[in-house]
């Protein structure tokens, strides 16, 4: 009988082994040269690095798998195995990284997993961010902002080293840690606040032994939604962050110069047809997809939420009057009646959030009814209703805290459909204004060099794809973590 | 023999009369019946006044009150109320003063008395012959008359055609679908009107230019019909709707519907066959990784069916062409109505979201499926794992499948429009969008709600489908009467 924590490490160990070997490959694919063929020689390195250490992995696989292997009794080989993996990290190698850290720590809690992929969220922006230093010029906070991201770095990798003895510190020391740490989560590393919910979670008296039940704990067994919520949280520090550390010139100033240059170092995915960096303008794009993102799901889960829950629990004829409205507008697609409102009243940003957001109400407005249907029938609205509490107090503190799981995973999805619309409406011109660096304005341009420079349309392209199956891997998770069934 | 003869218009009569009563439970119903049978109901009515003074019941519900207040019975249950709402108010510690006390009390004393005494007359209905008169008993009673059945087939045959659709669940069923589809798509006309006619800008100095001469516009704005009031024009537009008369283009001078007519077939022939490729791939591939689940197959075909939901279709499309057309050369890269082969990647593209969505689907349904019982009992029979799978799983496993068929039909018209100026297709959706940057109205208009109404057929035809292949949707709407 294998001990939870060995399964956690192998199942790890399982997830992570494919992807290294993925990654490896990438390298060596990229390295190959057509016309005339040849390889190039630095990432040809990196590929080699990268499958030396995808062996190791593989190796310590196959050790872990075996029945005489103990978590809790690490033999020094695989101790020293570990420790070899985690080095992965300076060839990009984020795979091998968490699983030489799980397997290498002595007991795993739920902030010990989330503090990797936090520490991961910090390197990943300092290497994006350095990527500055080989441009012409810099920000005048550059330094300043760099600096930051490395204190934090370093903080970040002292909780990870240390913090499961958190409950060890006196309690003055305790309590001035998670305040510096929820400080930084200001850079916008959401992963900083699950860190510290988990940390104060095992501090408090009686935690020990305790099933884990909280959203927050049954995610750390979906291997998929963390990478998930690692690149969201990557991308938002990114676009936070962006504002002091990249250079907006370098996004909307014309630079006739440097027109459709290959990607190079200083332009790591070349420049357009103004001779803008697309790099900087997919950087600074992700401030608008996920602010359109996040605003295009937030008003419609209040408004939708809202509607939902009052007919809900009405139900009769408020019920019916407010669905057979809503029925009318759900009959008509969205991206349609986004393009009504944007002939109406012309194109900009906040149009746009408009007309995606009552786009999206009736289908919020559909879920949060029915669970509030399935929650009014339940025994406790009746005990809430016998103690005298009168409708407001029973919707706002019984039904809908009750009916929101299906609400959160449904605007976790929602962001992403969200995003794809964004674009999508900018590539046809109707969306963000042309001038702004949005990913889908990036890629109407790349559209037309398609057969010259297909870099244009490929970066944007991916950077969206790789957002968007971050929430629905995310939206999957807590999906799961929220299915009494899955229990 | 000869006495059944007799009996039967008698009994059909009858038959009618219940279901008459039945149907006039409801009250929008019953007022409907009214209304479509009117002479003959003012007949009836005439009899009513007639004949309400030899009412009986009202001097039994004055007897019943009388005796109700004279027992005591009633001074008791107020005392009772108020005793009860007196611990209430002690029991949840609030602060109410004595009046607040008595008002609630009293409140409760006039609802109780109220019932109390229906039910007496009821109990008392039930004993003796006497009956309420009212005018649903005059009207029923009418119809169980041959003279009277015979008025109302002559004055009132239209009441009959509700009472038979009233009557017929199924018929019902549809009719309400139908009712409530007739009503979304006034909605959409008049949502859509609405937001298009409170745009700020000004149409007439849109397409003439800045340069056009106060007569210009006015003759542009007598044309269309700019200058009406909101009303006049919201009532044209939803007639023109029906009558398939939206008038005539802002610019080009064309006929909208027509324009609309000639373009929809090239849109619908593309979603149907996105729609067809989505299906055949999607259905198999889901009962197969349900059948695996938890095996490498399983885990990298659902990775690849969450690609297909996140993917972008434009920026697919845009790949498509990068890879199957300029570097390998093996397909157009614009659609050509001659030529089916350029229809193959516009219908990968957009047929991509529907086909991961219905994966998923039928994935996870076939999953809930195989873990029944009747699949187990299925398998101790002996039956082979194929006929467990394809005879008892699949089918039961398909119905929320047609589901997501139908919600992402109408994601996919939507999708049309950015599919079809990838691949530069000359269908509905590149001419509302090509349409919006002038911005044409009416054409803007029309295919919005045009694309709305073939939604919301396709939406019922998929309902109607789903509730005729799901048993207990059926027997749900049996029992609705």
């Amino acid at each position: 009988m294998r001990s939870y924590q060995t399964n956690q490490i192998i199942e790890q160990l399982k997830f992570n082994n494919g992807l290294t070997w993925a990654y490896s490959i990438l390298w060596l694919i990229l390295s190959i040269e057509l016309q005339p063929f040849s390889f190039s020689l630095p990432l040809l390195l990196i590929g080699a690095v990268n499958l030396g250490f995808s062996f190791i992995h593989q190796l310590l696989l196959y050790r872990v798998r075996q029945s005489a292997f103990r978590a809790d009794r690490k033999t020094a080989v695989e101790r020293s195995l570990a420790a070899l993996m985690i080095f992965g990290i300076v060839t990009g190698n984020l795979f091998t990284f968490i699983s030489g850290i799980m397997a290498f720590k002595k007991s795993l809690s739920t902030g010990l997993i989330y503090s990797i992929y936090m520490v991961l969220v910090d390197m990943m922006i300092i290497a994006v961010t350095s990527l500055n230093l080989f441009k012409p010029f810099v920000t005048n906070y550059y330094l300043v902002g760099l600096s930051v991201l490395i204190i934090t770095l370093v903080y970040h990798s002292l909780i990870l080293a240390f913090g499961q003895k958190i409950y060890s510190w006196n309690p003055g020391v305790q309590r001035i840690a998670l305040g510096l740490l929820l400080l930084s989560g200001l850079t916008g590393n959401l992963l900083v606040f699950l860190v510290a919910a988990s940390f104060y979670a095992d501090n408090q008296p009686y935690s020990k032994g305790k099933r884990q039940t909280s959203i927050r704990e049954k995610l750390t067994r979906n291997h998929a939604a963390l990478l998930g919520l690692l690149f969201i949280s990557f991308l938002l520090t990114l676009a936070l962050t962006s504002t002091f550390t990249f250079s907006y010139s370098f996004a909307v100033q014309n630079d006739y110069a440097n027109i459709l240059q290959n990607p190079s170092i200083q332009y790591p995915f070349g420049t357009d047809n103004f001779g803008r960096d697309v790099f900087t303008r997919i950087v600074y794009g992700s401030q608008i997809s996920l602010s359109v993102g996040v605003l295009a799901t937030a008003i419609p889960l209040l408004i939708g939420g809202a509607l939902g829950a009052i007919s809900g629990f009405y139900g009769r004829q408020t019920d019916n009057i407010i669905m057979r409205l809503l029925d009318i507008l759900y009959a008509i697609p969205g991206l349609l009646l986004a393009i009504t409102i944007v002939a109406a009243f012309g194109a900009s940003t906040t149009n746009l959030i408009i007309a995606l957001s009552l786009g999206y109400i009736p289908s919020y407005a559909r879920t949060m009814r029915a669970n509030v249907l399935q929650v009014t029938n339940l025994e406790y609205i009746d005990a809430a209703r016998a103690l005298g509490q009168n409708n407001k107090q029973i919707i706002l503190k019984h039904v809908i805290p009750n009916a929101m799981a299906p609400m959160i995973v449904r605007s976790t999805l929602t962001i992403g459909t969200a995003v794809i619309a964004t674009s999508s409406l900018s590539y046809l011109g109707l969306g963000v204004e042309a001038h702004v660096p949005e990913w889908g304005n990036i890629l109407r341009i790349g559209s037309q060099y398609l057969e010259t420079y297909p870099y244009l349309a490929i970066y944007p392209g991916l950077a969206i794809i790789l957002l968007v199956l971050s929430f629905n891997f995310l939206g999957d998770g807590i999906r799961d973590a929220t299915d009494p069934r899955l229990n | 023999m000869k006495k059944e003869d007799i009996n039967k218009p008698a009994a059909y009569r009858f038959l009618v009369s219940e279901a008459y009563k039945t149907a006039s439970q409801e009250r929008h119903v019953s007022w409907g019946l009214k209304l479509l049978s009117f002479p003959f109901q003012l007949l009836v009515l005439i009899r009513y006044l007639f004949n309400k003074h030899r009412d009986e019941s009202k001097r039994l519900i004055s007897i019943i009150e009388h005796q109700f207040e004279e027992s005591g019975e009633s001074a008791e249950l107020k005392k009772e109320l108020l005793r009860q709402e007196e611990r209430k108010t002690a029991f949840l510690d609030q602060s109410v003063s004595r009046s607040d006390i008595e008002k609630n009390a009293e409140h409760y004393y006039q609802r109780a008395r109220q019932r109390e005494i229906k039910k007496r007359i009821d109990d008392q209905y039930r004993k003796s012959d006497i009956r309420p008169q009212d005018f649903l008993h005059e009207t029923t009673s009418w119809l169980r008359e041959p003279l009277g059945f015979l008025l109302s087939i002559i004055l009132g045959f239209p009441m009959y055609l509700l009472l038979w659709v009233v009557s017929v669940p199924v018929i019902r069923y549809v009719a309400n679908r139908l009712v409530a589809m007739l009503f979304v798509i006034v909605g959409v006309t008049v949502i859509v009107f609405t937001l298009l006619h409170l745009s700020p800008s000004d149409a007439a100095l849109n397409i003439l230019g800045e340069q056009a001469t106060p007569q210009q516009v006015e003759n542009f704005n007598q044309v269309h019909g700019l200058n009406d009031p909101y009303v006049v024009q919201l009532w044209r537009t939803v007639k023109g709707v029906f009558t398939f008369d939206l008038g005539i283009s802002f610019e080009g001078n064309e006929r909208v519907v027509a324009t609309i007519m000639r373009r929809f077939p090239v849109t619908l022939q593309l979603a149907f066959f996105a729609l067809m490729f989505s299906v055949t791939v999607a259905l198999p591939s889901g009962i197969y990784a349900a059948v695996k689940a938890n095996t490498t197959f399983d885990h990298l075909f659902m990775f690849i069916a969450l690609i297909g939901i996140s993917i972008p279709s434009f920026w697919q499309g845009l790949i498509f062409i990068l890879t199957f057309s300029i570097n390998l050369g093996w397909l157009p890269a614009t659609y050509s109505a001659s030529n089916l082969a350029s229809l193959i990647m516009p219908a990968v593209v957009l047929g991509t979201a529907l086909m991961a969505s219905v994966a998923r689907m039928t994935r996870s349904s076939t999953l809930e499926v195989i873990n029944e019982d009747y699949i187990l009992t299925a398998r101790a029979k002996g039956l082979s794992s194929k006929r467990v799978i394809l005879r008892h799983a699949v089918p039961n496993a398909l119905i929320p499948v047609i589901t997501i068929i139908g919600l992402q039909f109408s994601a996919m018209l939507g999708g049309a429009a950015v599919t079809e100026q990838v691949f530069n297709i000359r269908g509905l959706g590149s001419y509302i969008v090509n349409k919006q940057f002038v911005p044409d109205i009416p054409s803007v208009m029309g295919g919005v709600i045009y694309i709305a109404i073939a939604l919301s057929i396709v939406n019922l035809i998929v309902d109607l489908i789903y509730s005729f292949l799901d048993p207990r949707i059926r027997s749900r709407i049996k029992n609705s009467q």
